[in-house]
């Protein structure tokens, strides 16, 4: 018997295999999928219809293409955001609610393992979807108007905010034992990023004097700092005018998801005296 | 292969342990009784590594579980006392996610597998869904999944939940042949005529601590009892307490219980000192209408320890 292999393996991690084997198994695992391109193609169709017929054929086919690639890149994170509670949020909550997390915890594998493999496993079915709607991203270069930069910075961008979504519904699941109430309190944390952060914001600018972004004070910025949307709004910008909005963005995405996964961890190096 | 010092865990007042202590030995097979929330589950977590001691000390093979915990865990193969297992997943599968979570490395990790299909009797199931077997064969799956690694020590929590009778009579056999092999086993269940078939010593607990019987004991050593003293349930006709005074009285013999018509007596020594003391009770005027070994041995010591508990 040796050590299992590096916490961070990939490949080698038996966590990471189970889980896409029994995901992949479930009739979620190809209808999911499914209905997300077609959703997604259909805004976009529907999104390209609306442009042309509004302005009577005279729109530029750069415009066309602009507009085609941020409402497909607004629809992907909306849906993504939508669909990543269902992967993550369950994740640990079903092995509680199936008996089997004590048999995991007295394995070589440990509670960092476990975690990565759970957290692998819902990512890489969300990249899943990722990568398999950019064809209908990519669809906006036959438009022009768009360069390789703002998709693969949209793309990395909604990277990052799933990570980290994934990364707080797992924290969620090793909370809570059902998973019922892991993914309602997921899907109130996807709220309260997405659309409370914004409410506040807009509230704060209104007391405020300011008139312009640069003109705000960090706090009142802050909010929407948080906000999903906003960042991937600001992945949108040239490479030079990266900084400073979106790297503050990814701080506080990066620092969520790092507190997510401490916490995550200490929780299931517990999970042994209710479990 | 384990040392528990004055271990104590408390979950909440009464509930947990509170200063246990247990000794055994390499190859033993020891069975934990008490009545429901006596702390059976709690030190079984803890030798597992799940739960860590508020104080006290718990050592597998001299390593300590809290401190090293992934050193004691290659040596331990748990069950828990409700165990789950991935229905959605193939015989086969399941014990080679097991394998691999054990460390085992990928060239031997058929070996291990075909291995304890063959012993669980899986073999011709290896490519069934664990969802499409019966009760006792997902039991079996469990039980072999735990001895996936070789453990040295086997750690079970009332395995025969749920078993119907053949099931059980299998798990008994199973254990057997486990125990045969040298590996030492810790068995908590409360089918107290099974642990008096398969193991050698039966600790008590009761409140987390060690329940201690009227001779002081805190483990009941099933293989030694026989040649150190024994208990017989004697019937009896007419005033039991005279007939109690009068056994009392005799040498080697201690009154246990006397109730209508009944007295259970240890007697120590071998056959024939019962037979003395048979005589010796009938000579000094009591009628005896039955004299014999109770049922079971463990259920009586079990009785008169947790009775007034059960009342």
């Amino acid at each position: 018997m040796s050590a299992p292999p590096h916490a961070l393996s990939f490949a080698r991690n038996p966590m990471i295999r189970k889980e896409l084997r029994q995901r992949l198994r479930e009739r979620r695992g190809w209808i999911l999928p499914s209905l997300y391109l077609v959703v997604v193609a259909a805004v976009a169709t529907f999104a390209y219809y609306e442009m042309t017929a509004s302005e009577g054929g005279h729109i530029q086919g750069a415009e066309i293409g602009v507009m085609m690639f941020l409402v497909a890149a607004y629809t992907q994170l909306s849906l993504l955001l939508l669909l990543s509670p269902i992967f993550s949020a369950g994740a640990l909550t079903i092995e509680k609610e199936q008996r089997t997390l004590p048999a995991l915890l007295v394995t070589l594998l440990g509670g960092y393992r476990i975690w990565w493999g759970k957290l692998v496993a819902s990512l890489l079915f969300v990249f899943l979807l990722l990568v398999a709607a950019l064809p209908i991203l990519s669809t906006a270069f036959a438009f022009g108007g768009i360069s390789l930069w703002p998709v693969f910075s949209a793309t990395m961008t909604t990277v990052i905010i799933l990570l980290t979504i994934n990364a707080i519904s797992l924290y969620w699941s090793s909370a809570f034992r059902r998973s019922v109430v892991a993914t309602a309190v997921s899907y109130v944390t996807v709220v309260i990023l997405t659309i409370v952060t914004f409410i506040i914001f807009l509230a704060t600018m209104s007391a405020s004097k300011a008139t312009t972004w640069t003109h705000l004070s960090f706090l009142k910025k802050l909010p929407l700092y948080c906000n999903p949307v906003f960042f991937l709004t600001l992945s949108f910008s040239p490479v030079k005018m990266l900084y400073p909005d979106w790297f503050i963005s990814l701080g506080i995405f990066a620092g969520l998801g790092a507190i997510a996964t401490a916490l995550t961890l200490w929780n299931l190096s517990r999970s042994g005296e209710s479990g | 292969m384990i040392e528990v010092e004055q271990l104590r865990k408390v979950y909440a007042p009464g509930r947990g342990l509170d200063g246990f202590s247990l000794s055994v030995k390499a190859g033993e097979l020891c069975g934990l009784v008490g009545p429901n929330g006596a702390g059976k589950t709690t030190l079984i977590k803890i030798l597992s590594t799940l739960v860590r001691p508020d104080s006290g000390r718990a050592r597998v093979a001299g390593i300590d579980v809290t401190r090293d915990a992934l050193a004691a865990k290659s040596l331990i193969g748990y069950m828990p006392d409700q165990p789950g297992l991935y229905q959605d997943m193939r015989v086969r599968e399941y014990l080679e996610f097991f394998s691999d979570a054990f460390g085992i490395p990928p060239s031997q990790r058929a070996a291990s597998v075909d291995s304890a299909l063959e012993s669980s009797g899986l073999g011709p199931r290896a490519s069934s869904f664990v969802e499409e077997l019966s009760f006792g064969m997902k039991q079996r799956l469990l039980l072999w999944k735990t001895l996936i690694h070789s453990p040295k020590l086997l750690l079970l929590d009332e395995p025969a939940t749920g078993l119907d009778p053949l099931a059980r009579i299998e798990l008994r056999e199973h254990l057997k042949k486990l125990h045969a092999s040298g590996i030492t086993i810790l068995i908590s269940s409360h089918i107290l005529s099974d642990l008096e078939d398969i193991c050698t010593r039966v600790a008590f607990i009761n409140d987390g601590r060690n329940a201690v019987d009227s001779a002081g004991s805190k483990v009941f050593d099933i293989e030694h009892q026989a040649a150190a003293s024994a208990l017989y349930e004697i019937g009896v006709i007419g005033d039991a307490e005279a007939a109690a005074r009068a056994a009392g009285a005799i040498p080697n013999a201690r009154v246990l219980e006397s109730t209508a018509g009944r007295l259970m007596v240890e007697i120590s020594g071998d056959e024939t000192a019962a037979a003395e003391f048979l005589k010796e009770l009938i000579t000094r005027g009591t009628v005896v209408t039955r004299f014999d070994h109770p049922a079971s041995v463990l259920e009586e010591r079990y009785r008169r320890l947790f009775g007034s508990r059960v009342q």
